[in-house]
Formats: C-alpha cells, sequence, structure tokens
C-alpha cells in the first residue's frame, strides 16, 4: 500500500522559502494535483516526494517507510518530466526498459513488460524508433511508458502535459485517467493549469508561495474555497472579488452600488467590518432571470463594458460605479468595482448598456480582506435584518 | 558556404529569391529562351548554359565572392602542396643546383619508408596522437563533469584550466623544460617526496614522450573540458532526474545516459586535439631550440623539418611532409565526410 505522507515539509533555498511547512496525506490510490502558479513551490514540493531534494525539514512517507534521506531509486516512485526526458541516443525499447535493465531483470520479463507498457500507452511497433523520430504526444507516451514499466507504487508526474499542443493535452487528460483506474497506483500530479487539476483528480492541493492553501475535491475547492486565493486561482475566468463594508443590515461595496442583506451577527461580522465579498461569473444574473434563481439578491444597477463572446456563453464586464455613459479607461479603483457576468450566447445584451443584475445568495462569499480566510460560503439561509438595531447590540466581533 | 554566397549573390543581383516553387516552371522555359536565343549568336551560350547547368545559375554572378579566396587558396595552399609533391619525386638536395624535374621517381619514398629513424618517427607521432588525444578527452570530460557539478568557484576553475591554452607552446615548453630537470625541477623535487627518483625526464629516450604527452595534456585539457562543459550543459537536468529515478547510480548515470550524449563532442574536439598533436612540432623544437628533438621522441614533423631546412635534403623532406599530409588526412577526412553526408558542410 503506498499512502504518501509529508510532514512539515520545508524546503529553503538560501533565504527563500520554496516550501513551507507542508503537510499533505495522499492515500493509496488517489489521483492528486499539485496546482498553483509559477514558483509555489510545487514542482520542488514533487521533488522532495521524488527524492531529487533533500527537504531541509520534515519528513516524506511512503508505503510505512520513511524514505526522507533515501535516494530516489528506493522509493518506488516512477516519474514523468515535463520536457519529457527521454534519452535521445536510446531507441523507445531501450528508454523503457533503462530502469529495467539495471536493476537486472531477466530478458524475458524485461521483453513481457516493455510489450505491456507499450500496449497500455498504444506504443506497439515503435519500440524500435528513436526519440527524434517521433510526434511530442508520441514521446510524451514513451516517458509514461517508461514510468508505468516499473510497476512503482508511486506515479510522480510533473506537468507532463504541458509541452503539447491544446488537443493532444486533452486526449492525454483521458489517457492518464484510464490508466489511473487500469492501475491503481498512487498518482501525484503537478500542473499549473487548473483545467487539468478540475478534470482529473480525486482531490487538489493548491499550493501558494510555498504554503498549502486548501486539499480537497475538485468541486470543493470550486464551491468552497478556502481563501481568496483559491477562489481566485480556480475556476475560469476568475471569481469576482469586491471591496466592501458590513452595515446593520448586510454588505455594501465601497461604491455603495452593490447591498447584499443579510444578518451580520450569524456570519460573526459586525458592522464595519471590510470583508470581500465573492461571487463567480455564471452566478450572477440579469434581472430578467431573477425567477429562475431559487435566492437571488435584490436588484443591483449596473452599466455594460465590454463583451467577450466565447461561443458557448458571453461573459459580459460590468461596471457598478455611476459612471454610465461617461466611460473612461479604468483606473484601478474603478476596476475594483468591476463584475464579470456570464449570459448566455442568445443574450440580446449590448455594450454601455444599463442592466440591473441579481446575484444568487447561495453561491457568495465572504473572506476576511486581511487574511484571505473564507468567511461564508452561501448567505441563501440567512434572513434580511429588518431592523438596524438587533444587529449593533450582537456585534462585537 | 556555396549555398550562402549563392543566396548573397542571388539577393544582391535581383532579390530573384523570392521567387516560389509554384512558378520555377516558367523559370525554366524562360531560361531556355534565352540560351535558345544566345546560341544563334555563337557558341558561348552553350558554354554558359552548361556552366550553370552544372554549378547552378547564379554561378557566374558569384564569382566575385568566391573566386578571389579560391585562387589565393589554390596558389598558395594546393598549389604548394602540389609543388612540395613534385619535389619529392626529385632528388633535389642542396642549394647548388635546381630541382631536376626530368627524372621523377618514387625512390624518395621508397628511401622514407625503409629508413629506421622514419618508421620511429612514424610510430612516435601515432603514439603521440593516440595518447595525447586519448587522455586529453578523458581528463577534460572528468573536469567538466567535476565542473558542471556545481562546484564552488566554478568560473575560476575554468578559467584556471583554459588559460594554458592561451600560452605559446614555446613558453610552455620552456616551464616543462624547467619543471622535469633532473637537479632541481620541481617534477622530481615532487616524486623526491616519496622516495623515488629523480629521473631524467627529457634525457631518457623511454621517458621523453610521455613527459611530452603529459605537458600536452596539462595544455590542451582545458579546452576539451570547455568543450565538454558547453555539451553538458545542453542536456536537460531531467535526465540526470530520469536516470536516477530509474534507479542509476552515480556512474551508471554518467556512463549510460550522460556520456553517450557528449559523442559530438567528442568528435569535434578529437579532430582539433588531433591536428593539435600533428603540431607538436612547436612543442618539441622549443624544448632543445634546435631541430633536433630528445632522443626517443622525434616525430615526423620534427624529422621533416630537419632533413630539409638542417640537411637540406629537400626531396626527401617532401617526401616526408607527403606522408604527414596523407597521415592528416586519414585523420581528417572521414570527419569531414561524416559531416558532408549529414549536410554540416
Amino acid at each position: 500500500m503506498a499512502r504518501v505522507n509529508l510532514e512539515g515539509v520545508t524546503k529553503r533555498y538560501g533565504d527563500v522559502t520554496a516550501v513551507d511547512d507542508m503537510n499533505l496525506d495522499i492515500e493509496h490510490g488517489e489521483f492528486i494535483t499539485l496546482v498553483g502558479p509559477s514558483g509555489c513551490g510545487k514542482s520542488t514540493t514533487m521533488e522532495t516526494i521524488a527524492g531529487l531534494t533533500k527537504p531541509t525539514g520534515g519528513t516524506v512517507t511512503i508505503g510505512d517507510l520513511d524514505v526522507t534521506t533515501l535516494p530516489p531509486k528506493d522509493r518506488g516512485i516512477a516519474m514523468v518530466f515535463q520536457n519529457i526526458a527521454l534519452f535521445p541516443h536510446m531507441d523507445v525499447y531501450d528508454n523503457i526498459s533503462f530502469g529495467l535493465r539495471l536493476r537486472n531483470y531477466s530478458k524475458e520479463e524485461i521483453d513481457r513488460r516493455v510489450e505491456d507498457a507499450a500496449d497500455k500507452v498504444q506504443l506497439v511497433g515503435m519500440l524500435d524508433r528513436m526519440p527524434d523520430e517521433m510526434s511530442g504526444g508520441q514521446r510524451q507516451r514513451v516517458a509514461i511508458a517508461r514510468a508505468i514499466v516499473r510497476e512503482p507504487d508511486v506515479f510522480l508526474m510533473d506537468e507532463p502535459l504541458a509541452n503539447l499542443d491544446a488537443k493532444l493535452r486533452v486526449h492525454m487528460r483521458t489517457v492518464l485517467q484510464r490508466l489511473h483506474k487500469e492501475m491503481d497506483t498512487t498518482i501525484i500530479y503537478v500542473t499549473h493549469d487548473q483545467a487539468e487539476a478540475m478534470t482529473m483528480s480525486d482531490r487538489i492541493a493548491v499550493i501558494d508561495a510555498g504554503e498549502l492553501q486548501q486539499i480537497a475535491p475538485p468541486l470543493t475547492c470550486y464551491n468552497e474555497p478556502a481563501n481568496l486565493f483559491v477562489a481566485g486561482f480556480i475556476g475560469s475566468p476568475s471569481m469576482n472579488t469586491l471591496a466592501g463594508e458590513v452595515t446593520d443590515t448586510g454588505w455594501v461595496s465601497q461604491n455603495g452600488n452593490i447591498q447584499i442583506d443579510f444578518d451580520p451577527a450569524e456570519l460573526g461580522l459586525s458592522p464595519g467590518d471590510r470583508p470581500t465579498m465573492g461571487v463567480r461569473p455564471e452566478d450572477v444574473y440579469t434581472s430578467e432571470k431573477a425567477d429562475t434563481v431559487t435566492h437571488p439578491t435584490q436588484s443591483l444597477p449596473a452599466t455594460t463594458d465590454v463583451l467577450e463572446p466565447m461561443g458557448d456563453e458571453i461573459f459580459v464586464y460590468l461596471l457598478t460605479d455611476d459612471i454610465g455613459a461617461e466611460k473612461m479607461a479604468l483606473s484601478e479603483a474603478e476596476q475594483e468595482n468591476q463584475l464579470l457576468m456570464s449570459v448566455s450566447p442568445d443574450s440580446t445584451i449590448e455594450e454601455d448598456q444599463r442592466v440591473d443584475v441579481v446575484l444568487d445568495r447561495s453561491k457568495i462569499h465572504f473572506f476576511d480582506a486581511k487574511s484571505g480566510e473564507a468567511i461564508a460560503h452561501g448567505i441563501e439561509d440567512l434572513a434580511g435584518v429588518e431592523s438596524a438595531s438587533t444587529a449593533e447590540a450582537e456585534g462585537d466581533d | 558556404m556555396f549555398d550562402s554566397f549563392r543566396t548573397v549573390t542571388r539577393q544582391l543581383v535581383g532579390g530573384e529569391d523570392h521567387r516560389t516553387s509554384a512558378d520555377s516552371d516558367d523559370e525554366i522555359r524562360t531560361d531556355g529562351g534565352v540560351a535558345e536565343s544566345r546560341r544563334r549568336t555563337g557558341s558561348s551560350g552553350g558554354v554558359l548554359k552548361a556552366v550553370r547547368d552544372r554549378f547552378g545559375e547564379d554561378f557566374l554572378e558569384s564569382t566575385p565572392f568566391w573566386l578571389p579566396t579560391f585562387l589565393l587558396m589554390s596558389l598558395f595552399v594546393y598549389g604548394s602542396i602540389g609543388w612540395n609533391f613534385l619535389i619529392s619525386l626529385t632528388d633535389f638536395e642542396g642549394f647548388a643546383q635546381e630541382p631536376d624535374y626530368s627524372n621523377l621517381d618514387f625512390e624518395m619514398y621508397v628511401q622514407a619508408v625503409t629508413s629506421e629513424a622514419v618508421q620511429t618517427a612514424v610510430v612516435n607521432t601515432f603514439a603521440l596522437l593516440v595518447a595525447f588525444t586519448v587522455v586529453c578527452l578523458a581528463f577534460g570530460m572528468v573536469l567538466a563533469i567535476l565542473v558542471d557539478r556545481g562546484i564552488r568557484f566554478e568560473n575560476t576553475f575554468r578559467t584556471i584550466y583554459l588559460l594554458p591554452m592561451s600560452l605559446s607552446f614555446v613558453v610552455t615548453a620552456q616551464f616543462w623544460l624547467w619543471m622535469y630537470n633532473p637537479t632541481n625541477g620541481i617534477v622530481n623535487m615532487f616524486f623526491g617526496v616519496f622516495g623515488l627518483g629523480p629521473y631524467d625526464f627529457i634525457g631518457n629516450p623511454n621517458l621523453v614522450l610521455a613527459a611530452v604527452i603529459f605537458a600536452l595534456v596539462w595544455q590542451f585539457s582545458g579546452y576539451t573540458m570547455v568543450v565538454y562543459l558547453a555539451s553538458l550543459r545542453a542536456i536537460p537536468t531531467e535526465h540526470y532526474e530520469a536516470a536516477q529515478v530509474d534507479g542509476a547510480s552515480t556512474v551508471k548515470m554518467y556512463w549510460r545516459v550522460i556520456v553517450p550524449q557528449l559523442k559530438n563532442a567528442t568528435i569535434s574536439a578529437s579532430v582539433v586535439l588531433m591536428v593539435f598533436a600533428l603540431k607538436a612540432f612547436d612543442f618539441l623544437y622549443s624544448l632543445v631550440g634546435n631541430f633536433r628533438p630528445p632522443n626517443g621522441s622525434d616525430i615526423l614533423a620534427t624529422k621533416m623539418v630537419r632533413e630539409a631546412f638542417q640537411n637540406q635534403n629537400w626531396a626527401y623532406g617532401s617526401a616526408i611532409a607527403v606522408l604527414l599530409f596523407a597521415l592528416a588526412l586519414a585523420i581528417i577526412g572521414p570527419y569531414l565526410f561524416h559531416q558532408y553526408k549529414h549536410d554540416n558542410l
């Protein structure tokens, strides 16, 4: 059984902390994705699991074995690299069998395993080719075959699809998922592409600045992001986030135009607190559609700015300030009051048009503006407050 | 090379290179028309067409670019080689009379091949060539791998290793002459620490060639290191990591994954080193300051120069020179052919 456990793993390069106190507990057979922006420490985390770097502190356990100080070859892992890293002087067979030959397997065993692996990734009949005679997708399949032929306990994949073109990448995703199903091994997958993370994983570990932000199933990360970073990183386009202030009767945006009514005390907020409100573009509706939303907010006035027709939907940039027709180049302050809305492609919405929008109360998030921590996901159960006095009496947070 | 000249002339002559392959058919027809009209005026058109068919259509336009160099090289390099070969067929010696070209034979070659001195020189040349190149490559590779593993002061080491190459043979020969000195040389002092020696490295015919090879390796392994280092830097770190994850020890990783990828660097470095080995004349000459290198270290180059310029056996010297030339060609030839076959020439 190959559980992988990271406990307090820290990696420092001089003054720079690449990975800071990382704790991960990965179950056997799990497909887990480490995702985050470039330089967030996800690759370093993977390297410490692989044994290619020694952590400055903390322990790595694979199965029941503390592997923190073991070299890569004794960890029962196999790895697929971003730039594929096939050995250019060896043909496909030699590349795939390299690890087995080093371990002195018998010729028959090697042949059997190589053919088996080649079969799994549809490389049959290409075993005598040289890497430079193959396409990018074929090479990546060789790299995957090289990993599965060793029948490791844990697969490590460091952005294996990043160098492939978009169409091939989508295809290889399904290949990887099928392999995972067939082989019943743990897969740890690193990517900066949140779409890959969402589609393939059992759980996503979102990492930023060397720290684990959230580890949860993809939909949990999407629907209940633990903090502002996860909210912004998972989902494309990003979640709208607006600065604002808690009033006696709910929350109001900085420019006063977006008001959401609820009892702040139920969220432990008190008037004067300044939490950030978040809502995803698909949870913003024009007021005509308000009756399709179970828990709509009140109508909010806005002006459409730019439209981005995507084919299957249209992204509408909304300005919530009172600038109406005299629209100017957006300054930063104005950007903050911008709201992105996604509407269906048959909508007749136009640019520079006054429009009233509603938000889905069950999909509204509040985050602490300073720490970024989530305060609430969905406020559909919170009643509006009629009188201001009750809230004032309770709010002492 | 010729191709690039062609492109340049084409651009200068009329920017014709913008045509696409689609209209090349038209062009052949046009060309044919021109040739036909010229045929009426005289036979020169036919010659021109033949030249164009053979060497490409902008052959004449490109002459200003390649002809001067072509003529100079023909005269001073290939012409001299030819003349040298011609002299080697005569019995020319001394300055008393001019070479007699009326009676050409291979007598000098027979004399050279049967001469024990020349045979020794050939053996020494080969020994120097092979030992120097192999040791230099091996040593340079080890240095490059060590430097590549991210040691401290990497740049300093690189400079230190490369520095000897910038020195003249005359200087390094003098250095080593002093260092090999049997009474107060530092090499013998070093051996003295272990109770060995003193050895007369230069005077002992059994040691002198090894001593010379060592000195040359010292001078040129820095160069090999730089060539290998460049090649190592081109190998992605993932290859090292992949090999490690696959279970290779450090030695096996280098031996089976990294070193095979240095093939091209090895080929180009060995060609340069072999050429330097053949040119070791300077070093040997500077070691003693005259045409007679220490016993046991006579190579073809020194033998040739000694026969020609000391003994004034011009024809004999020329014959040895041709042998040396053939030797060099035998080394460079396969390399050039390999490059030509892979379209790198």
